[in-house]
């Protein structure tokens, strides 16, 4: 019995110092009602993206935010994670617990193998070295004529025992289930002596090293960590799209990753998160803005986007979660400031 | 399998080769020198094939277009070096990584609401259009053959410049130990400027002489930029001297892979596998050697810094 009294303990320490976060999430789960309300199904969609991305960033964060390791190349985990759910649709398997298990086990390996072979570099021939591993695989699957090649191929939902995934809103629940379970294991991960030490090695590594402790076995777990999230988000971003092709994986997804990341802000839990509504809600968003402002040009909204990007860049040090703990800094020192 | 398309295979790969150096070897000093992560120097391909196109257009001379589409790269360059790049030298790789990733999405739209979203053709002048026999009955594109030696022109005159002049001088020891050389008294911030506007300038010549062979259009400066990475990978970040040797390297295999390499398979496995496996493994190999090369040699074939 204590052992489960703990273990609520430790669930809601985490919460708690991850407010932020787990706000998000529960306003995902209040979401459909207002779209349900306001007669919006397009934006469930929407939010389902979000979701999708913000917990492949979520598992890019631990390696990019904590652990240090800039890898360009994560796209390709969501792609293997996507086609292990195509090819098993290929091959008639459509139990979904089946793909996402497939998708865990492959996805594991191969950051296991990437990250064995890319972690002996570092700096900018790590992030070349990702970008190669991630290019490979997207080249072996646009020659790949059996699953579709370069067009991709077509594929059902799949099915997840009593979950029928053709119900919208119950396919809508099985993302946040996934992003609530990501969620709890990356808190407790980051939270727990690994995280530390991930953290630890980001900052110096050779005293880890000193301390007796292996920065590559840490760093290689870290990365196989990252991968499985990523493959479990490709894995429902196709059930979810109905559709795999090799587009899933080229490398602006990579580098898409990494702005939803730095946007809401660099090694926090909450950021990714954050950084995908952003991103997201800025994609959808501007096309709509400059088609009120300039119809003709509606469709090169890239044109703001780009510019926007390096702005964020530029000024937007700490990205979301940075700019709102500094409004949060300077309430504090205001009501500080007028006394009791 | 003849002599001949060997012949004519090795010639496409060295073309491939020498347009991939004359884009590496400007991203390789900006990468070594400056350690800029810089993703939008396939966007200075691309301004030079549309200056050249657009002004061959124009005025209807494919010289003209040619000669004029350097100073537009070397512009553009040497602004952008200007306006951004220079705030990002101290910055980590990865605001690098998207800084760079945002120009690259503004410089694609811009082009796309410039120029429209197809692609441009451009006509070869006659001087430089049809065939010469490399070998008796092995007749090649005069124009390939015009690319190759624009380009191993190029890299013998870089190849001089940096190894021959005060100014080369400057940019080995840039690449070797950037600090040491602002100590010495070298102005490193137009040093910089001046390099970043020279390699945007020979990206652009890789435009332009590109834009008759492939199509002109948004974004396709991109895999030319990524392949550019892995030669720069290969050849050392920062060592010209690498970033040749690669791109011959990286050009061959790709161009001979792609035929060679699915038949040579049939010999080993059943056809079937062959075909299937075939074009999947030769779109890989240039990966895969990079990935081998940094197993062995994680800092490249030829590492600039001591």
């Amino acid at each position: 019995m204590s052992g489960i009294r703990n273990l609520i303990g430790l669930v809601y320490e985490g919460v708690k110092d991850n407010r932020l976060l787990w706000l998000l999430i529960i306003g995902f789960a209040l979401f459909p009602i207002i779209t349900h309300f306001a007669d919006l199904p397009f934006w469930n969609d929407v939010a389902m993206r979000i979701m999708l991305l913000g917990m492949a960033a979520m598992g890019l964060n631990l390696v990019l935010g904590y652990g240090g390791m800039v890898s360009f190349g994560h796209a390709a985990f969501i792609g293997i994670g996507a086609y292990c759910a195509g090819i098993s649709q290929f091959y008639g398997i459509t139990n979904g617990w089946v793909h996402l298990g497939f998708s865990i086990i492959t996805c594991g390996f191969a950051g296991l193998v990437i990250g064995y072979l890319a972690l002996r570099t570092s700096g900018i021939y790590f992030i070349m070295i990702t970008l190669a591993f991630a290019q490979m695989l997207f080249f072996l699957f646009v020659s790949l004529e059996a699953f579709g090649g370069d067009d991709g191929m077509s594929i059902d939902r799949a099915e997840f025992g009593f979950i029928d995934l053709y119900d919208p809103l119950r396919l809508y629940f099985l993302i946040w289930i996934a992003l609530v379970v990501v969620g709890m294991g990356l808190m407790f991960i980051v939270r727990s002596r690994f995280g530390v030490t991930l953290r630890a090695i980001k900052s110096n590594a050779s005293r880890v090293e000193a301390m007796g402790l292996s920065p590559l076995r840490f760093k290689i777990v870290g990365y196989v960590i990252s991968a499985v999230v990523c493959g479990i988000a490709g894995t429902l971003f196709a059930s979810w799209q109905e559709y795999v092709s090799p587009d899933i994986m080229h490398w602006t997804r990579s580098g898409e990753l990494m702005i939803i990341i730095i946007l809401g802000g660099l090694g926090t839990l909450a950021g990714p998160l954050l950084g995908a509504i952003v991103f997201l809600l800025l994609e959808e968003c501007l096309p709509l803005l400059l088609g009120a402002a300039a119809p003709a040009y509606a469709e090169n909204w890239m044109i703001l986007f780009g510019p926007l990007l390096i702005m964020v860049v530029m000024f937007g040090r700490g990205g979301l979660i940075g700019l709102l703990s500094q409004l949060q800094v300077r309430r504090n020192a205001r009501s500080d400031h007028r006394g009791p | 399998m003849t002599l001949t398309l060997i012949l004519e295979q090795t010639f496409n790969g060295l073309q491939a080769g020498v347009t991939l150096f004359l884009v590496a070897a400007g991203l390789t000093l900006i990468l070594g020198i400056m350690d800029v992560v810089f993703l939008a120097h396939g966007a200075q391909v691309m301004i030079g094939a549309y200056a050249a196109a657009a002004v061959a257009a124009a005025t209807g001379n494919f010289y003209i277009g040619l000669f004029l589409a350097i100073p537009v790269t070397f512009a553009s360059g040497y602004v952008l070096e200007f306006l951004l790049i220079r705030h990002l030298y101290r910055r980590d790789h990865m605001e690098q990584v998207l800084a760079t990733f945002g120009l690259i999405l503004f410089f694609n739209e811009l082009i796309r609401i410039g120029f429209g979203p197809a692609a441009l053709y451009s006509d070869l002048p006659r001087s430089l259009s049809g065939f010469v026999e490399i070998l008796p009955g092995a007749p090649y594109p005069i124009y390939r053959l015009w690319v190759i030696l624009v380009g191993l022109a190029c890299a013998i005159g870089i190849h001089i410049f940096v190894s021959r002049t005060r100014i080369g001088a400057m940019v080995r020891a840039g690449a070797n130990n950037p600090e040491m050389t602002a100590a010495l008294g070298i102005n490193i911030k137009i040093l910089f400027r001046f390099i970043f506007a020279v390699g945007a300038c020979f990206a652009g010549v890789a435009g332009m002489m590109l834009g008759p062979i492939t199509a002109v259009q948004p974004g396709m400066g991109e895999p030319l930029l990524i392949l550019s990475l892995v030669v720069i990978i290969i050849g050392g970040v920062g060592s010209v001297r690498g970033a040749f040797i690669a791109a011959i390297i990286v050009g061959l295999i790709d161009t001979l892979g792609r035929v060679f390499l699915p038949a040579m398979l049939r010999s080993v496995v059943d056809q079937a596998t062959a075909d299937g496996a075939g074009p999947a493994v030769a779109s890989m190999l240039v990966y895969i050697t990079m990935a081998v090369v940094l197993i062995f040699r994680p800092t490249g074939l030829f590492p600039a810094k001591g």
